[in-house]
């Protein structure tokens, strides 16, 4: 195929787009909102994702030591644990910590003075962060743990993980679903635009076939067409998603200082920009794709 | 060059349009085709250009079975053929010079390549003057005439033309088809459908008279 027959194809498209002006832009418009929608809570989701990944400190196992644990089996396990998928800390808490951070927090300082000795155990606390693993992997973890011969009982909320977890899955799915539909309602503007594009063309249609035309010569300007409108459509959601998240970052900031944190969002990366528009150039190219084979069915002898 | 074989044509629900159809157009013969309005003529056009595909029967052009022709060869086909319509199928949006290159741009010749020959052509129709303007800015005569340098200008071995002085003063309709039998001359199979008995008449050309789905061959 010659490179002049495709230049040629798409110099007709971007006349076609060019002589109106006005449903071009709508179009792209129309498209760079139904891209935009689905992107934004990707990105959203995204960005609760992160935060949920640094409440490392709310999800913890605690692991009670027996009381003959030498310091080298605790370095060992400390170690081993370190090691472990989704571990983000480990934290050693000696019998003399743990006696005052009970007396600090549970406030029954004459109780434990009448044993006469500390009763509590030495133990260690591992953070983890809540989304890398599922609720049923950390329960292995928790078992293997459990079992080590210096640990004498465990202790965690995994509830709390399946919670959160869930609700993540839940969140995800339904952007999912909402991606697609989108994605679908963007192929079914395309079709439609490209649709009436034949028919405003029906004519050069006609006498192109006449003359001896292909049907992938008659075809290639409303591709490129769908194709031109995607791309642009992809970099104007790109720019809806940048400035959304750029207007939404004040607030966030503000909300995030009241809990005594920072919280910067994270809009589209580059590479995660350019795949928007790759996709958004896909669905026009295919939703052109798909009216053309069907209209002109109707329209080439 | 054109070969009908006991060609059927029939519409479904309708009438045979063609029945049992047999002519036989030898390569380099100029042919003039009547009969009254609804005799077939532009039927018999149509499934020359694959317009129309033969109900029963064998029509071969150039060698090209028709009536087997698959769809995906059609386009090869009509690219050896030049058609002229009475309404000129013209696109108002480009100008003459356009109209005239696209038969060769869907043949995928460049623009470099086609630039002598869309010239050549609107010379031999007397419109070279005319290349810029729009088809709207045309008389009638002149429209017809672009319309005629498109069908020739890939110079196809056969040249079709339905009714081509349909809408022409008789000054012009015979400039017209002394056009006709200017390219028959240099070789190419010409059919001409008109119901016009002065040009007929005038041009002294084989006829054949098309009614009732069937034909005749008139001196």
């Amino acid at each position: 195929m010659s490179i002049h027959i495709r230049l040629q194809a798409l110099r007709n498209a971007r006349n076609t787009l060019l002589r109106q002006p006005i449903a071009t832009l709508l179009t792209i418009i129309a498209l760079a909102v139904v891209f935009a929608l689905p992107v934004g809570l990707f990105t959203a989701l995204s960005n609760i994702q992160q935060l949920l990944a640094s409440w490392h400190d709310q999800a913890q196992i605690s692991l009670y030591l027996h009381s003959d644990a030498s310091p080298q089996a605790i370095a060992q396990l400390r170690t081993q644990l370190r090691q472990s998928p989704g571990v983000v800390a480990v934290r050693y808490v000696d019998k003399q910590q743990a006696l005052t951070d009970f007396q600090r927090y549970a406030g029954m300082t004459a109780a434990i003075q009448t044993l006469g000795e500390n009763p509590l155990p030495a133990s260690l606390i591992v953070e983890l962060n809540p989304l890398a693993q599922s609720p049923e992997q950390l329960e292995q973890q928790l078992q293997q743990w459990s079992h080590a011969a210096i640990v004498s009982s465990a202790q965690s909320d995994l509830k709390w993980v399946a919670r959160l977890q869930a609700i993540v899955a839940l969140g995800t799915r339904a952007v999912y679903i909402l991606a697609i539909l989108l994605a679908l309602g963007a192929v079914l503007v395309m079709g439609n635009t490209i649709r009436l594009h034949i028919e405003q063309r029906r004519d050069e249609i006609e006498i192109s076939s006449l003359v001896g035309a292909t049907r992938s010569f008659i075809r290639r300007p409303f591709l490129y067409q769908g194709l031109i409108q995607g791309i642009f459509a992809g970099f104007l959601a790109w720019a809806i998603v940048a400035v959304a998240f750029a207007v939404l970052q004040g607030p966030v900031n503000h909300l995030a200082s009241l809990y005594g944190t920072q919280f910067p969002l994270r809009a589209l990366s580059p590479l995660e920009g350019f795949l928007l528009v790759l996709i958004s150039a896909a669905l026009g190219w295919l939703g052109s794709l798909l009216a053309v084979g069907r209209h002109l069915d109707n329209t080439v002898s | 060059m054109i070969e009908f074989i006991n060609v059927t044509k029939h519409y479904p629900g309708r009438r045979h349009v063609l029945r049992e159809l047999n002519l036989h157009l030898d390569k380099g013969e100029m042919v003039l085709l009547t009969g009254p309005s609804g005799a077939g003529k532009s039927t018999l056009l149509k499934l020359l250009t694959r317009l129309e595909a033969v109900s029963h029967g064998t029509l071969r052009v150039a060698g090209v079975d028709l009536a087997t022709l698959r769809r995906r060869h059609i386009p090869a086909y009509r690219r050896r053929v030049g058609v002229v319509f009475q309404d000129h199928k013209l696109l108002m949006d480009r100008n003459v010079y356009d109209n005239v290159a696209l038969t060769l741009q869907v043949a995928g010749m460049s623009p470099r390549q086609l630039d002598n020959r869309v010239r050549a052509a609107l010379d031999k129709v007397g419109l070279s003057e005319h290349w810029r303007e729009f088809p709207a800015t045309l008389s009638g005569g002149e429209q017809q005439r672009v319309g005629i340098a498109r069908a020739i200008v890939h110079t196809p071995e056969i040249l079709l033309a339905d009714e081509p002085t349909g809408n022409l003063d008789p000054e012009l309709s015979n400039d017209i088809l002394d056009m006709f039998r200017d390219f028959y001359r240099h070789g190419t199979t010409v059919l001409v459908a008109t119901h016009d008995q002065g040009q007929v008449e005038r041009m002294r050309l084989r006829t054949l008279h098309l009614a009732h789905g069937q034909l005749q061959e008139r001196a």
